[in-house]
């Protein structure tokens, strides 16, 4: 039950496959009702004005902040998060394996936003290019990795190679190519 | 990061939400919220009522008449625009500026009429409409009423709308020949930023329309754009013609740049911009 | 279970491989646990009242309304605390015993925008905020100071009235004889400033704390992301009037910590309170702008009158120079920052004679705090700004003028002018590699084609020391009377009682890689594999090893961490062979370790495995001999501790670090000469950390820190108004970098092992603030010679277009050389 004082609206939506139906307190965001009232740990808090992306989702098929979209307004929609990434078994999947392969995680905070992020790229986008895929995850910030190798796991993914033919071809997918 | 006690509302049609814009003292619309549950976040405004616009369908179309012209529903987000095939096909520039907007997520959620009624400084098309002359459908439950974009910014986060009036689309005249160039210099958020559209033959401007954003209200250069009419269409020309656009500015200043700076940056974008109309294919961010 | 192979196996297999990690399924599959991520029975959420003010008297507070709103708990007040406890440790008081009397909470006065004045508990999130609007506090507005050389003015408004000046600590360097350096050099640069500003890595997981007073036992659970809290309990405890002991700390993962996160310790200890006034255990979680108004800053540092005394040859006798760095209003482990740049102090150079009059002073911002690079940063920082501004006033080469003067491969174990002693490296190799990885010639055919065109090429170099593993003996350069030197790490590896071998650690990392990285030294001695070894995750003071040390902080897993790993596993090893030599009535030096099995060498049908091994001693002890049965414990901890003596501290002289991993970065930038605006046009680094354990993670510390120093470069500044408000206290003015901002880095090694290590291993990670340095060089090489001069570390385009306009007259530059006349 929402334990905040103020209105309270009743909301149903598919979360990860499952419909969640209960009242909420108007005023929680999303990322707080998944959090604390649904107990994920996926998506996260990293910032409050909506940058960091660490608690990216999918809302409708599209990713989404959820920090900026209140719970009740997910009335009706389909909501995943990185909680549906691995198989029912519990087995990594292409993209998590890469990132795993690839060392594009370290503290791993950022990591379920990003990995929402780079699925939705790669839906859109199956074969992106370095600077297609920088643009991609542009919305969340990484504070460990220096997005190097998170750009060479999403790009492993989309070409399939991997090894000295993925750093060549991403070698010259960024030469020279302005940034900063 | 925690929003004060507010109350929702998800009306099933527009004169619902005019309804309820009308009778609830301290409503607000909220539209793709990537703007207000910020402000709401931040406690930074006090809102009795979120009147949840975000799916009235009579807000989400986004028609391209014969003639060219752009009928854009406020709730048309940024991601829509960028890849709708026939606004693309009139609107190349334009599609590819929406495609940059802030992020994916933004653009997913973010709304064109959202960023347009927030008038934030950094917001990038407040000045896109007043250099195209967009015009600005308002409805309220007791009419309905046209605004030109030149007359639709009023200030810092401030926009012409009165209480209970609700922006529902925007049109954006045919481009007729001419051609948009949009720039900006970006420190995070942007400081400066210009958009042209200019109209050309056989190596001379014949018309140029020129607005400078990031500020608290985009403004028209037409010092700028009487120099340019007429004028050839070559860099240094241009250069000469638009150094003058950062004149009597009175830009803001902040922990990215000084008021001095956005102003002498303001000459630079709008140069850039009308060159990037020219151009054409020259759309370099 | 296992395969048998006949031949004897002892080569290492694991160590030094690019092995995937043990942390990264948990966290691919949002199955981590970060402080956020925990809860306990009846927990309340904390919320704190922070002071708008940057300098203020608090004339009344009054918290009856938020008391009164439905849900609240509990309140509590810096008088509350004040009349509960002492004001908190100080590490280094003056001589007549006057020091900063600062409390957990504010008191009296509050000294900067974000210090926390009252501390409120809820049972929601919700409602504490709610009732943080309605405390009502009545403040009296007071002088604001926020430049901190300003602040060492006798003149200026005293923050702390118990110091009397605003002087945290000042000591005097002075190593080699600069006076007679600046006498006998041909020539003497001298430069009038350089500033290093303010920034943080801004570690995406805000702190956190989740705290339990159970007043039952009287222990003070603590799970929390604070990343040394050993630390955080010796300056706490004391002022909590409770044992240190009484502590029980623990985390799991923690989002990201660079240093920052040593410093939530007082709000810990504000939690801890709050729990034991309610009876209850308190969550609490800061918010962006909480992080970034009171999470804690890094050092910033201002360097004045500089002087170079430099000969004909380009060679750099050392320097002199004022330095006042601003600790901002309290000293959170300040002063140690005073004196652990002194490990770094000629930086990777010959520099010979140094004299730094050295002042920490205290203004209205947020207190300084360790930061990626702590200390050493600023002043490599400096040393490197030096470096190309000699290059350029004096006409020499910058790479020639580098090779010139860096410390020679043959030149190690190199012994610095303060006693340092640099344990190897290769830095001309370093520098080689490095310039074939930007193309510098190719680099230089551009500068020259672009000129003219509106696009300025700079090429840049930073050459850094990522110095690992501290001796604690330092802080009694500031305080003679402190109880603390050398260092050392704990680990226990055990083989439980079913047969599986665990690994106990004494860090809490952030990301780092420990239990990958731990697995494999213990896979390589234990002869099996690293997935069949089980780190134990996090650290939990009732479970992990640990000493006084332990914690992840200063790049030094690598030789401490895992040297406690190899001790830890070596003792298990030597038992699991003397249980199993007693089994097989065989000599020990029969016994080999194969894939979980202890057997005879060269008779793999004669195998124990590990479970029957710890049946033995655990549950089947008969078997063995009493004395045997009674030793051997299967349990073995090992506490590794590097050899340091205790420095002379009148001299400021000794050895402060055990290894000086080296990292040189070479960049090509372009400049917009409209705009100012910088970008990245090829980056590369050369890291060498002696041996590696796990070279991708090694690639990966690399990234991550040079994207932090990019974007300090460039784009992230902690920026105060004249009035002490924080303008950059959110991402939406921070801006942390993206994927957009950080271009792709080049990376290359070598690898000069450390002699003093045993495993030819150095720690790394910090990165010594490189791409700081580099990127700096490189605007500085776009500007030219007889321009401004990049005097700041921090360089967003309205500086760079300012130094760009700049035309003022050559005595305006703020650089200088006075040659000797008829010399040379």
């Amino acid at each position: 039950m929402p334990n905040s004082p103020g209105p309270i609206q009743d909301v149903e939506f598919k979360l990860n496959g499952d419909t969640i139906s209960r009242p909420v307190s108007s005023r929680q965001l999303l990322i707080h009702f998944l959090r604390d009232e649904l107990g994920l740990r996926g998506p996260k808090i990293g910032c409050d004005t909506g940058h960091c992306g660490a608690c990216t989702v999918s809302y409708n098929g599209r990713t989404i902040k959820s920090c900026m979209m209140l719970a009740v307004q997910a009335d009706g929609a389909e909501i995943a998060t990185v909680e549906s990434m691995a198989s029912e078994t519990g087995e990594l999947n292409e993209l998590q394996e890469s990132f795993r392969e690839h060392h594009a995680l370290q503290c791993g905070y950022c990591t379920s936003g990003i990995l929402m992020s780079s699925k939705f790229l790669l839906e859109r986008n199956p074969k992106p290019n370095a600077g297609e895929i920088r643009e991609g995850i542009h919305g969340n910030i990484c504070r460990c990795t220096g997005y190097v190798n998170i750009v060479k796991a999403i790009s492993a993914v989309a070409h399939g190679d991997s090894g000295s033919d993925l750093e060549e071809r991403l070698e010259k997918e960024q030469a020279g190519e302005v940034r900063a | 990061m925690l929003l004060a006690a507010v109350d929702y509302y998800r009306p099933q049609s527009l004169s619902e939400a005019l309804d309820a814009l009308d009778s609830t003292p301290g409503a607000r619309a909220l539209a793709g919220g990537q703007s207000l549950i910020s402000i709401l976040k931040l406690r930074a405004t006090t809102v009795e009522l979120l009147v949840d616009i975000s799916r009235l369908e009579e807000l989400r179309s986004l028609d391209v008449a014969d003639d060219g012209s752009v009928v854009i529903g406020a709730g048309v987000t940024y991601d829509e625009m960028a890849t709708s095939a026939p606004f693309q096909t009139v609107h190349p520039r334009l599609s590819q500026v929406a495609a940059h907007t802030v992020d994916a997520q933004v653009r997913n959620r973010g709304t064109f009429g959202g960023n347009l009624c927030h008038n934030d400084p950094i917001n990038n098309f407040p000045p896109v409409a007043v250099a195209m002359d967009a015009v600005m459908h308002v409805t309220s439950k007791t009419g309905s009423r046209d605004i030109a974009a030149s007359d639709f910014f009023t200030g810092y986060f401030t926009n012409a709308l009165n209480p209970g009036e609700l922006l529902t689309s925007v049109t954006l005249p045919p481009l007729s020949g001419r051609r948009l160039g949009y720039q900006e210099i970006a420190i995070g958020e942007a400081a400066a930023r210009a958009v042209a559209l200019v109209a050309t033959s056989n190596g001379n401007i014949e018309s140029a329309s020129i607005a400078i954003g990031c500020l608290p209200v985009p403004v028209r250069r037409p010092i700028v754009e009487q120099a340019l009419a007429g004028a050839s269409a070559d860099e240094s020309t241009v250069a000469e013609a638009t150094s003058s656009a950062g004149d009597g500015l009175e830009p803001i200043s902040d922990a990215d740049a000084s008021a001095d700076y956005r102003q002498a940056m303001a000459s630079v974008v709008a140069r850039r911009a009308v060159m990037d109309a020219i151009d054409g294919g020259h759309n370099a961010e | 279970m296992t395969t048998q192979t006949p031949e004897k196996v002892t080569a290492p297999t694991w160590t030094g491989q690019s092995m995937p990690r043990k942390e990264d399924e948990r966290l691919l599959k949002a199955q981590g646990s970060f402080v956020d991520d925990e809860g306990m029975y009846r927990q309340g959420y904390a919320q704190l009242v922070r002071s708008p003010h940057a300098h203020a008297r608090i004339i009344s507070i009054d918290v009856s309304k938020a008391e009164a709103l439905p849900g609240v708990i509990t309140t509590l007040t810096g008088n509350e605390v004040k009349a509960m406890t002492e004001p908190l440790f100080q590490f280094a008081p003056r001589a007549d015993g006057s020091q900063v009397n600062e409390y957990l909470l504010g008191v009296d006065i509050v000294r900067f925008q974000g210090e926390a004045v009252v501390a409120i508990l809820a049972e929601t999130r919700e409602i504490a905020r709610d009732a943080a609007d309605l405390v009502e506090i009545d403040y009296d507005p007071l002088p604001v100071n926020v430049d901190g050389v300003a602040a060492a003015d006798p003149d200026a408004f005293v923050l702390h009235e118990s110091l009397g000046d605003n002087v945290g600590w000042k000591g005097e360097f002075d190593w080699g004889d600069i006076d007679w350096a600046l006498e006998n050099a041909d020539h003497v640069v001298k430069i009038d400033k350089l500033h290093f500003h303010r920034y943080s890595s801004t570690p995406i997981e805000c702190n956190a704390i989740l705290v339990n007073w159970d007043p039952g036992t009287d222990m003070i659970r603590v799970v929390s992301n604070n990343q040394f809290p050993m630390f955080g309990a010796l300056v706490i405890a004391p002022s909590m009037g409770v044992g240190i002991d009484q502590f029980d700390f623990v985390s799991q993962d923690i989002g990201g910590g660079f240093g920052i996160k040593i410093n939530s310790y007082t709000t810990i200890g504000v939690m801890a309170l709050l729990s034991r006034k309610a009876g209850r255990p308190v969550k609490w979680t800061e918010t962006r702008t909480e992080h970034h108004q009171s999470g804690g800053h890094g050092n910033e540092r201002t360097f004045l009158d500089i002087e170079v005394p430099v000969m004909a040859d380009g060679t750099i006798l050392g320097f002199k120079t004022k330095a006042y760095d601003d600790a901002g209003a309290y000293l959170h482990y300040e002063p140690l920052g005073a004196v652990i740049w002194s490990q770094v102090v000629p930086g990777p150079y010959k520099l010979k004679h140094v004299y730094v009059d050295y002042t920490e002073t205290l203004t209205n911002k947020c207190p300084a705090t360790p930061n990626r690079g702590y200390s050493r940063m600023q002043h490599i920082w400096f040393v490197e700004r030096v470096i190309d501004l000699v290059a350029q006033e004096l006409d020499h080469d910058p790479v020639a003028v580098r090779k010139l003067n860096y410390v020679q491969p043959e030149d190690y174990p190199y012994t610095t002018p303060n006693g340092c002693v640099y344990d190897s490296g290769d830095l001309p190799t370093a520098l080689d590699k490095v310039l074939d990885l930007i193309d510098y010639e190719g680099a230089k055919k551009l500068k020259a084609q672009r000129a003219g065109s509106g696009k300025r090429i700079g090429i840049g170099i930073g050459t850094t020391l990522d110095s690992g593993t501290n001796n604690f003996g330092q802080s009694r350069i500031l305080n003679p009377e402190l109880p603390f030197s050398g260092n050392g790490e704990a680990c226990t590896a055990l083989l439980d009682l079913y047969g599986e071998v665990m690994l106990k650690l004494g860090t809490n990392p952030q990301g780092q890689g420990h239990e990958t990285a731990a697995s494999q030294v213990a896979a390589d001695i234990l002869g099996m594999s690293p997935e069949n070894i089980r780190v134990w995750v996090g650290f939990d003071k009732s479970h992990s090893a640990y000493i006084g040390f332990s914690g992840t902080y200063a790049s030094q897993f690598a030789v401490t961490g895992i040297n406690a790993v190899i001790g830890a596993v070596n003792k298990l090893k030597a038992e699991i062979i003397e249980v199993a030599a007693h089994a097989f009535g065989a000599e020990q030096d029969q016994i080999e370790l194969v894939n979980g099995e202890a057997r005879i060498i060269g008779n793999p049908e004669a195998a124990i495995p590990f479970i029957g091994i710890a049946n033995m001693v655990y549950a089947n002890n008969a078997t063995l001999p009493h004395e045997m049965a009674e030793r051997v414990s299967l349990t073995c901890r090992h506490v590794y501790v590097p050899p340091f003596e205790v420095p002379d501290t009148e001299k400021k002289y000794g050895n402060l670090t055990l290894t000086y991993a080296t990292q040189t970065h070479a960049a090509v930038i372009e400049v917009d000469e409209e705009s100012g605006k910088v970008d990245i046009l090829n980056y590369a680094v050369v890291d060498d950390c002696g041996k590696r354990i796990n070279p991708m993670l090694v690639e990966g510390q690399v990234h991550g820190a040079t994207a932090h120093g990019i974007g300090a470069a460039l784009k992230e500044a902690f920026e105060y108004d004249e009035d002490g408000q924080l303008l950059t206290s959110n991402f939406l003015f921070y801006h942390a970098a993206t994927s957009t901002d950080v271009p792709h880095i080049k990376t290359d090694n070598i690898e000069s092992p450390s002699p003093f290590t045993g495993t030819g291993a150095k720690g790394m990670g910090e990165g010594g603030g490189a791409p700081v340095h580099t990127i700096c060089a490189a605007i500085q090489n776009a500007l030219g010679p007889n321009a401004a001069i990049v005097n700041d570390s921090h360089n967003p385009p309205e500086r760079v277009w300012r130094m760009l306009k700049w035309s003022g007259s050559a005595d305006e530059r703020g650089v200088k050389v006075v040659s000797k006349t008829g010399g040379g």
